[in-house]
C-alpha cells in the first residue's frame, strides 16, 4: 500500500488526464466569465470601481463554476481499482488546470482593472478561494457519494451561495464588501481563512475512504456504469 | 426515475380518452414536479430567506409610516432571488431524465417530450403563486400599519410573481436548448450580474430600455404622490406575462410540440403580447405626468389640501392628509417650549416634493423664504421626525428656512434644544440627526431642505442642557427668549443665559 505516484507515473498519466478534463465546460465558463468584461472593454466603457468589482467577482464565480465540474468522470467506477489511486489523479487534474486558470484570471484582471480599479491582489484571493471551495466541495462529493457527476450539485450550491450570501451575510462576518468599506481588510482576512479551510478539507478528502462501503462499491461499481443506478 | 411512478395511472386513462387524458397526465406530472421543485434545497433556502427578509424589512422602525405607492414597488426585489433559484432548479428538473438516462424509458410512455416539457413549465406556476402570497402578505402587512398613506398598484405587485414565472420558464427553455449542466448556473450568474449587480446597461434609469429588465428600481428614497410616478407598471406586467408564456411555449415547441399548429398560434400570440408590452412600456414618461411633476414641485399649493390645526395651517398632497395629525403634534410640542411672540405664532407647514428630476433622484429641496413657512417631506418616522422638529424650531427662531440655513451663532443652541428636548432619549436623537452620528465636535444637522451646522461649542452646550432638568431649562428659555433668539447672540452668551458652565470660543461655521 505504498504510494504509487512517482514522477514517471505522473508523466505517463498527465496526457491521459489532460484529455479527460472537462474542457468544453471549462471553455464555456471561461468564455462567459470574460464576456461581460470584454463587452465593457469593446463598447469603450471603462468600468469604474464598483462595476469593475462586479465584473471580476462574476469572472471568479464563472471560474469556480468551471472548477466544480473538474472531477466529473464518467469512467470513475471503472478506474477505481487501478494502482494509481484517485487522490493522485485528482491532484493531477487540479495541477494541470491551475496554470490555465491562472492565465485566464490574469486576462480577466488585465481586461478590467485600471488605475482606479479594485485591489487586484485581494480579488485574486477571492477568486482563489472560490476555486478552492468549488474543488473541495467536488472532492468531498466524490469521496462521500458514488456519483460520477458531482459537478452539477456543487455548481448549484455555489451559485445559490453566490446569490444568497451577499444579501444574507451578517455584518460582522461579511465576505462580500466594497473596496471603500472599512471592513475590506477584515473581510479579506476571512477570505484567507475560508481558502485555508477549503484547501485543508480538499487535502483531507483526497484519499479513498477505507470503509466497507468503498470496498463494496469497488466490487459492484463496474456493473453500474451503463444504467441510471450509478446515481442514487 | 421516480417520475415514472406518477404517470402509469394517467397513461392508461389517456389511452382511453385521448387528448383529455394526456392533459390529465400532464397535470399529474406537473403536480409531481411541483412537489419536487418546492422541496429542492436551494428553493427552500430561498423561500426561507425571502420570508425572513420580508419580516426583517417590515419590522424596521423607519418603515412604520409606509406610502403604499412605494411599498408595492418594494415587493419586487425579493422575488428576483426566488426567480433566479427557480431558473436553476427548473432547469435541473427538466434535465433530470437526460442526466439519469431515463429518456428512453419515457419514450415508450404516452407523454411525449413536449408534454413533459409543458409539465415542467407548469410546475413553476405554484412557486410563482407562493411568491404572490408572500408579496400579498408583505403588502398587506404594510397596508395594515397605522401610519400608512397612499395607494398601491396591482400591476406593480404582479411584477414579483411574474418574474419568478419568467425565470422558471427560461430555465425550462434553456434545458431544451442546451443539455449541459453548467448552462443554468452560468445564466443565473449572468442574470445576477445584470439585474442585481447593476451591470444592466440602463440600470438606475426610469424610462426607455430600463423597462426591459424584470425589475426597474433605483436608489432614490423619496416618495411621490401616486399620480406623479409615471411608471408603466401595467404594460410591464403584460410584458413579463408575455415573456413567461413565450419562453414556456418555445420550450414545448423545441421539445417537438405535438399539435404544432395550435402551439405556433399560441406562441405567436404570446410573442405579440410581449412585443406590445415591451414597446408600450418603453414610451417614456407621458407629457401629463411631466406637467403634473413640474406643478407639484413648483406650485404645490394647487394640488394640496390645507387643514387648520391649533394655531397653524397644514397643507399636504391629498394622499398625505392622514399624516397631518402627526405633524401637528410635533409642531405643537416644539411651539409649546418657545417664549415671546413665537408661542402664538401662526405657522404654515407645507409638504413639498422635488419631482422634476424623476423618481430615483432624491434631490434636496430649496429652503423656503416665506416667513414662518415650514417644509415637510413625504417620508415620516425614524429620523424624519426630529428632522421636522428641527425645521419647526429653526423657523420659529430664525423667521424663515433660508435664514435658518445660514445661521451661525448662539441661536443654534435654542433651535437644537427646542427640537430635541421634548423627545424621548433626546441625546440619541441628537446623534441620529447629525450626519456623522457623533456627539461631540462640529457636525452637519440633516434637514429636508438645506442642512444646518453645529459647532463644537454649540454641541457641548446643547448636550449640557439635555442633562439638566427639563423644566428648569424650559423656564430659562422662556424667560430669556428675546435675547436667545436675537441675531448675533454668541454661543458663549447663550450658555451664560442658560446657566451652562462651559468655556466656549467664538462661533465659526466655515469648517
Amino acid at each position: 500500500m505504498r504510494p504509487v505516484m512517482t514522477r514517471r507515473v505522473a508523466l505517463v498519466l498527465a496526457p491521459a488526464v489532460w484529455r479527460t478534463l472537462p474542457w468544453r465546460t471549462l471553455g464555456a465558463t471561461g468564455t462567459v466569465g470574460l464576456l461581460p468584461a470584454a463587452l465593457c472593454r469593446l463598447l469603450g466603457a471603462e468600468p469604474g470601481g464598483s462595476s469593475a468589482l462586479s465584473l471580476l467577482r462574476f469572472a471568479a464565480l464563472a471560474l469556480a463554476l468551471g472548477a466544480a465540474f473538474l472531477l466529473d468522470d464518467t469512467a470513475r467506477h471503472t478506474t477505481a481499482p487501478v494502482p494509481t489511486g484517485r487522490a493522485a489523479r485528482t491532484v493531477l487534474r487540479v495541477v494541470l488546470v491551475l496554470p490555465v486558470a491562472a492565465l485566464w484570471w490574469t486576462a480577466a484582471l488585465l481586461l478590467v482593472t485600471g488605475p482606479a480599479g479594485p485591489p487586484a491582489g485581494d480579488l485574486t484571493l477571492e477568486a482563489a478561494t472560490a476555486f478552492a471551495v468549488a474543488v473541495a466541495a467536488a472532492t468531498v462529493a466524490v469521496r462521500h457519494t458514488d456519483r460520477t457527476d458531482p459537478g452539477r450539485t456543487v455548481a448549484v450550491g455555489l451559485v445559490t451561495a453566490a446569490i444568497l450570501v451577499p444579501v444574507m451575510q451578517p455584518s460582522r462576518w461579511a465576505l462580500f464588501v466594497w473596496p471603500a468599506d472599512p471592513r475590506w481588510a477584515a473581510a479579506h482576512e476571512r477570505w484567507g481563512w475560508v481558502l485555508a479551510v477549503a484547501v485543508a478539507v480538499w487535502g483531507l478528502s483526497l484519499p479513498e475512504p477505507r470503509t466497507r462501503r468503498s470496498l463494496r462499491l469497488a466490487i459492484t461499481s463496474p456493473c453500474s456504469t451503463s444504467g441510471p443506478s450509478g446515481g442514487r | 426515475m421516480v417520475a415514472t411512478k406518477a404517470t402509469p395511472a394517467a397513461a392508461t386513462r389517456s389511452a382511453s380518452r385521448g387528448s383529455r387524458g394526456s392533459r390529465a397526465a400532464v397535470f399529474a406530472l406537473a403536480r409531481f414536479e411541483t412537489r419536487r421543485l418546492l422541496l429542492r434545497v436551494p428553493v427552500v433556502v430561498a423561500l426561507v430567506g425571502y420570508g425572513a427578509w420580508i419580516g426583517w424589512r417590515t419590522l424596521q422602525p423607519q418603515d412604520d409610516y409606509p406610502a403604499l405607492q412605494d411599498v408595492d414597488r418594494a415587493t419586487q426585489g425579493g422575488p428576483l432571488f426566488v426567480g433566479l433559484v427557480a431558473l436553476l432548479c427548473a432547469n435541473q428538473a427538466a434535465l433530470r431524465s437526460l442526466r439519469r438516462d431515463t429518456e428512453r424509458h419515457f419514450g415508450v410512455l404516452v407523454l411525449s417530450p413536449a408534454h413533459r416539457t409543458a409539465a415542467h413549465a407548469l410546475a413553476v406556476v405554484p412557486l410563482a403563486l407562493l411568491t404572490a402570497v408572500a408579496v400579498a402578505a408583505q403588502f398587506g402587512w404594510e397596508a395594515l400599519k397605522p401610519g400608512v398613506v397612499g395607494r398601491g398598484s396591482v400591476a406593480e405587485l404582479l411584477a414579483g410573481p411574474l418574474t419568478v414565472l419568467v425565470f422558471g420558464a427560461i430555465g425550462v427553455l434553456l434545458a431544451r436548448l442546451v443539455s449541459s449542466a453548467v448552462a443554468a448556473p452560468l445564466l443565473v450568474g449572468v442574470f445576477f450580474l445584470l439585474f442585481v449587480g447593476g451591470m444592466y446597461p440602463s440600470a438606475g434609469r426610469e424610462t426607455g430600455t430600463a423597462w426591459l429588465a424584470p425589475v426597474v428600481s433605483g436608489t432614490g428614497a423619496q416618495s411621490l404622490p401616486s399620480a406623479l410616478l409615471g411608471r408603466p407598471a401595467g404594460w410591464h406586467a403584460l410584458y413579463l406575462a408575455g415573456l413567461a408564456l413565450t419562453a414556456a411555449l418555445l420550450a414545448v415547441l423545441v421539445a417537438g410540440g405535438g399539435r404544432a399548429r395550435t402551439l405556433r398560434a399560441a406562441l405567436a400570440g404570446a410573442l405579440a403580447l410581449t412585443v406590445l408590452g415591451g414597446v408600450a412600456q418603453t414610451g417614456g414618461i407621458p407629457a401629463v405626468t411631466t406637467a403634473a411633476r413640474i406643478r407639484a414641485s413648483l406650485t404645490p399649493e394647487r394640488d394640496q389640501t390645507c387643514v387648520l390645526r391649533g394655531r397653524s395651517d397644514y397643507c399636504a398632497f391629498p394622499e398625505w392628509t392622514p399624516r397631518i395629525g402627526d405633524w401637528a403634534r410635533v409642531a405643537e410640542r416644539v411651539q409649546s417650549l418657545t417664549g415671546g411672540s413665537a408661542r402664538g405664532q401662526h405657522l404654515l407647514v407645507r409638504q413639498r416634493v422635488e419631482a422634476r428630476y424623476g423618481l430615483f433622484d432624491d434631490a434636496a429641496l430649496a429652503p423656503s423664504t416665506n416667513p414662518y413657512q415650514v417644509t415637510v417631506g413625504t417620508a415620516w418616522g425614524g429620523n424624519r421626525v426630529p428632522e421636522f422638529s428641527t425645521a419647526v424650531a429653526s423657523v420659529l427662531v430664525a423667521g424663515n428656512e433660508k435664514a435658518a440655513s445660514r445661521l451661525c451663532d448662539g441661536r443654534m443652541v435654542t433651535i437644537m434644544w427646542l427640537s430635541l428636548a421634548w423627545q424621548p432619549s433626546p441625546e440619541s436623537v441628537l446623534r441620529h440627526v447629525r450626519l456623522d452620528d457623533s456627539l461631540s465636535g462640529s457636525a452637519v444637522v440633516i434637514s429636508r431642505t438645506e442642512p444646518l451646522t453645529m459647532t463644537a461649542g454649540q454641541t457641548k452646550v446643547v448636550r449640557a442642557l439635555l442633562h439638566q432638568p427639563f423644566f428648569s431649562v424650559a423656564a430659562k428659555v422662556k424667560a430669556h427668549w428675546t435675547e436667545l433668539t436675537s441675531r448675533g447672540v454668541t454661543t458663549a452668551r447663550a450658555a451664560e443665559l442658560l446657566d451652562v458652565p462651559a468655556h466656549i470660543g467664538p462661533d465659526r461655521c466655515d469648517a
